[in-house]
């Protein structure tokens, strides 16, 4: 047998109504059921929902208007990678065993390069230039700043090998920062860019001369989950890195 | 943290009802970006004190409330207007009134009306909020959000009607010896 709806006051039913909110989501909430039956009922009760509603429409809508500033979303999201960057450290076994075969690589690698082994040479960079950017601890960032030009300022003055030039994708991207390290000897200098996606790409750059006679690696790799493509220009190495997809990095580089 | 609390898009389905709401409590664009970036940089902290991924929405909003909070309470001038029926008072009708103005003055409006049920009226229209989430947001009754948000939408519509009674008085007259001096 079918409830018979409850006895409601206008009053009451403005009461409820005034909290039901104007884009409809409120519709299947019971709280609001008797109030609505009551206001398809009621001329009265009706007109003074609908200029209610009417009211709740506009003001939503002129606040709808206000938009957050540009780069506010970036910021934001820079903001939370920087925190990932600089998070405490808390012993974690498996970050403990890669960061002993990164630095048992770092070691390894120089002593094996002494045969003139460029490709060997140029795999030890590549390996310890990755482990920089995923071993979780991050890259430990010297600047941190959305502006390209100050992270090749920044490189610039601590005597880091600036990028000859970037592609045209980069100009609309922002940084998260860069730093210069040595690698076996060499000057070698990071800088992370995020991507719209809100992954990041991170370019390393290096002077050519470390590996002289090496042939470049064509095209993008892939070393476990991660992007990797290394172009010559000028007679600099430039290591492109990123985990974002194929087709996001392939708008950029 | 819950595993599948992805920061990112949080960020992107909250940030500008986040910043909306900043910028009614600070009325500065730059102290309303700060507040909804240092909202997320305590979500990115203290995720794991959210359980409910369904309760994320009311954890922002009541963390962006409670750091303007304590930022306001560290300074003395905070600006407070206190309402006056007599003087908001206005023939105009409400809707009338407020399709007449633009956001910011929706914006300076909500900061006529009554502290005690402001918030309330903010969090409705700027957060989309349902009465339920609201009171767990201020953590007050049910029944005390539809109590303020009654008086606070009366008290809304009787500001914007006397500032849109206020903007057409600003186009003034000219005086009659000025008139018979032309």
């Amino acid at each position: 047998m079918k409830k018979p709806p409850a006895e409601i006051t206008n009053e009451k039913a403005r009461f409820l109504l005034c909290t039901y909110r104007p884009n409809g989501v409120d519709a299947q909430d019971p709280i609001f059921r008797d109030a609505l039956n009551q206001a398809a009922q009621d001329p009265e009760l009706s007109a003074w929902f609908k200029e209610q509603r009417d009211f709740d429409s506009v003001i939503v809508d002129k606040l709808e208007e206000i938009a957050p500033p540009a780069g506010l979303k970036s910021a934001i999201l820079a903001g939370l990678e920087t925190q990932r960057v600089v998070r405490p450290y808390r012993f974690r076994p498996l970050l403990a065993i890669a960061a002993m075969l990164v630095l048992s690589g770092l070691v390894i690698y120089p002593m094996y390069i002494k045969d003139g082994n460029d490709r060997a040479a140029f795999s030890g960079f590549r390996e310890a230039s990755l482990a920089i950017v995923t071993s979780g601890m991050g890259p430990g960032l010297d600047i941190r700043t959305p502006d390209i030009r100050l992270t090749q300022d920044f490189i610039e003055e601590n005597q880091g090998p600036c990028a000859p030039e970037l592609p045209l994708g980069f100009r609309d991207l922002k940084t998260a920062g860069s730093k210069v390290f040595q690698w076996n000897g060499h000057p070698v200098s990071l800088t992370c860019f995020h991507l719209p996606s809100g992954e990041m790409i991170h370019l390393f750059v290096t002077d050519g001369k470390m590996f002289p006679n090496l042939n470049m690696p064509v095209g993008i790799v892939q070393i476990n989950g991660w992007y990797v493509k290394v172009q010559q220009i000028k007679g600099m190495v430039m290591m492109f890195v990123s985990r974002a997809t194929m087709k996001e990095i392939e708008q950029f580089i | 943290m819950p595993r599948d609390l992805n920061l990112e898009s949080v960020v992107e389905r909250f940030y500008t009802a986040l910043f909306r709401f900043a910028l009614s409590l600070t009325r500065s664009d730059a102290e309303a970006a700060d507040l909804t970036q240092q909202t997320f940089f305590i979500l990115s902290q203290h995720a794991h004190q959210v359980r409910d991924t369904a309760k994320i929405k009311s954890w922002l909003f009541t963390t962006l409330r409670r750091e303007f909070l304590r930022t306001v309470r560290s300074q003395t001038n905070h600006p407070h207007v206190e309402f006056q029926p007599a003087l908001h008072d206005s023939p105009l009708t409400a809707v009338d009134a407020s399709r007449t103005i633009d956001a910011k003055t929706v914006l300076e409006a909500l900061t006529r009306i009554d502290p005690t049920y402001r918030t309330t009226v903010e969090l409705f229209y700027l957060s989309e909020l349902s009465y339920k989430e609201i009171a767990e947001t201020l953590e007050i009754p049910i029944g005390t959000v539809m109590s303020r948000l009654s008086r606070g939408k009366d008290q809304l519509k009787a500001v914007l009607a006397s500032m849109a009674a206020e903007n057409s008085r600003k186009i003034i007259p000219l005086r009659r010896d000025e008139e018979a001096a032309r």
